[in-house]
């Protein structure tokens, strides 16, 4: 096997009894966008902190190309980072805060100049060298910060969720820039957010957190079509989950019977369990039908209707299955059903098989 | 807002009013003697019967006043540079640090507040007779920077609390060691701090009495005990004179300081 670019081996990060990183493993390859995805306080952030150095780990190493990094100082291991808060320097201008990092490495006037002008090129703030930071958007800010942690071409890049404090708009115009940038310069970077829909538009690969520990690794296709765990499932996608009991299991398929009798047959199941535990199927929202009559038995299910919400392309309706278990379905504009259905309506939804998973219950 | 001065009605003229009355209060000393320093009357007569810059002439010719301002001025130009320096390095413990009893340590630096002046005054000239600081500058140094230090500590620690640390993270993933980061990036960032720490330090010796006085020797004495050793022999209006220099330099680092508030908030 060849030696992976960059290699978090087995990272444990402990304060005093609390665990913020359990054996973190992961390989990152030369130019990959690797996205930490995971709620607050489930150790993306420590990684992230551990492989700047401002944090040693208890246990563990961090290879890049092959050499530990963990030895070197922060100031030297070159590496790039945005922060989630503004971090330019308030006294210096623009073009001097992109050039920080080249005067600190003694660069020559020339190759500075030269240098900060095609930085600040890449992000697209052309001429803006003698902007003072104070009096740019936030927007703008962060692009600078880029700008200065690019200029220097570092190997690896850290983004720590560089884009909370902005509106959702510019957020969305600023993760376009950042896709472009990633493709122009071919950099490794490491990304962490908490909001799935930016992991998903920006990551060849997403890594899920949770408490401490990585889930999941994958692109987003495969995370959404084969979640791993009941936490990846529910993390991406708005899924709705219905608790049963395994009532038998052949091969990695399961059936689950739920309160009432009711039965779904040859879903495929996660997790080691035995007959009688309990159980989740999850079932994707755009996956379920809604339909009058009932569908086959072993993939739908009767529910009754619990509101109904316009939201423009589709409609929204709520349901209940009989034994109170909540799930919504999206029915598209133009939807025969869309304008009919009532609250109380007596419905059964149905979905195709590849769509529903089941979960040991942990 | 709850209380808007333009919905007052009658009552806007009575507090402006009581306004006006407060800062003519507090102003009209210092006004009355500025006039005598220029007045004609030996015997401070109000108003002067005439204005004359003899006073500031018999001021300037005298070595006594003069060498007392030069003290004065020497010991607030050091103790300036020693609570700022003092201060920084402790107010970088203080917002920074993760130690235990923090919070301790920054009431026990600022206890000098607190404590009556005098006390301190008592207090020291105990310890500098064992000593034989008193009546020497690092005496007066360091009988000033005890309650000049507080003062930096308050201003460079208040600075330091806004300036976000991930700017100086930033910096080291930069490139630059801790220590460059702190000289480059975060010392600039709160210099408006710095300088507010250095005017407020200086003023503070500048005009101290209490403690110059327990601290004086007849060698050695600073502006404010001249002014008040002289008060006590004869009332002449080159009093008057020494005291509206004292003052000016006040106003003036006072406006200076006021503008550097200004340049931070813009």
């Amino acid at each position: 096997m060849t030696t992976p670019f960059l290699h978090i081996n087995g990272i444990r990060k402990t304060y005093g009894d609390v665990v913020a990183t359990d054996h973190v493993e992961l390989s990152i390859a030369e130019g990959e966008f690797m996205t930490f995805l995971g709620p607050s306080g489930s150790g993306k952030s420590t990684t992230l902190y551990i492989l700047a150095g401002f944090q040693d780990p208890t246990a563990g190493d961090i290879r890049l190309r092959g050499q530990s990094i963990l030895r070197t100082p922060s100031h030297k291991r070159n590496i790039g980072m945005v922060f989630q808060r503004y971090t330019l320097f308030p006294h210096l201008s623009v073009g001097e805060n992109v050039a920080f990092p080249l005067r600190v490495r003694r660069m020559g006037q020339a190759e500075v100049a030269a240098k900060v002008k095609r930085a600040l090129s890449l992000v697209r703030l052309d001429g803006f060298e003698d902007r003072m930071p104070a009096r740019m958007s936030g927007g703008q800010q962060q692009r600078v910060a880029l700008a200065r942690a690019l200029v220097y071409d570092p190997p690896v890049l850290l983004m720590d969720e560089p884009l909370s404090a902005l509106d959702k708009k510019l957020r969305e115009e600023i993760q376009f820039e950042i896709r472009r940038i990633h493709q122009e310069t071919g950099v490794t970077i490491l990304y962490v957010t908490h909001d799935q829909e930016e992991a998903l538009r920006l990551s060849d690969r997403i890594a899920i957190f949770n408490r401490g520990k990585i889930e999941q690794v994958g692109t987003g296709p495969e995370l959404y079509a084969n979640p791993a765990t009941h936490f990846v499932a529910d993390f991406i996608g708005d899924s709705a989950f219905l608790s049963g009991r395994l009532a038998s299991l052949k091969g990695g398929r399961a059936a689950i019977r739920f309160e009432g009798g009711q039965q779904i047959v040859d879903v495929p199941l996660h997790g080691a369990g035995q007959e009688g535990q309990a159980a989740d199927l999850m079932l994707r929202p755009e996956r379920m039908e809604l339909t009058p009559e009932a569908g086959p038995a072993g993939a739908s299910l009767p529910v009754t209707v619990q509101d109904i919400t316009f939201l423009g392309n589709c409609t929204s309706v709520a349901a209940r299955t009989d034994w109170g278990d909540a799930l919504t379905v999206r029915l598209n504009f133009g939807h025969p059903l869309a304008g009919r259905v009532a609250r109380g309506d007596r419905l059964n939804v149905r979905w195709s098989p590849e769509a529903a998973h089941a979960f040991v219950r942990g | 807002m709850l209380l808007d001065f333009d919905k007052l009605g009658a009552w806007k003229w009575a507090l402006s009013a009581i306004c006006a009355v407060m800062a003519l209060f507090l102003l009209l000393p210092i006004l009355f003697i500025v006039a005598l320093s220029f007045g004609s009357s030996r015997w401070l007569i109000f108003p002067p019967p005439g204005w004359t810059l003899k006073w500031y002439e018999e001021l300037f010719a005298d070595p006594r006043w003069i060498g007392a301002a030069l003290t004065s001025a020497k010991i607030g130009v050091i103790v300036m540079v020693l609570s700022v320096v003092l201060g920084l390095l402790a107010s970088m413990a203080l917002v920074r640090g993760t130690f235990r009893g923090r919070a301790v340590l920054r009431a026990f630096f600022l206890t000098p507040m607190v404590l009556p002046v005098v006390i301190v005054a008592v207090a020291l000239y105990a310890a500098f007779l064992r000593l034989g600081l008193n009546g020497t500058l690092p005496g007066f140094v360091i009988a000033h920077l005890i309650v000049a230090l507080p003062f930096a500590i308050i201003t460079i620690s208040g600075a330091l609390e806004t300036f976000d640390p991930s700017i100086e993270d930033a910096a080291i993933l930069c490139g630059a060691s801790p220590w460059e980061a702190r000289l480059r990036v975060t010392l600039p960032g709160i210099r408006h701090g710095l300088f507010s720490a250095a005017i407020f330090s200086f003023l503070i010796s500048w005009d101290e009495v209490v403690l110059a006085i327990f601290m004086a020797s007849p060698a050695l004495q600073t502006l404010p005990v001249k002014v008040w050793t002289t008060l006590r022999q004869d009332l002449t209006p080159v009093i008057a004179a020494a005291s509206t220099l004292l003052v000016a330099l006040t106003v003036i680092l006072m406006i200076v300081a006021a503008l550097i508030r200004k340049g931070k908030s813009e």
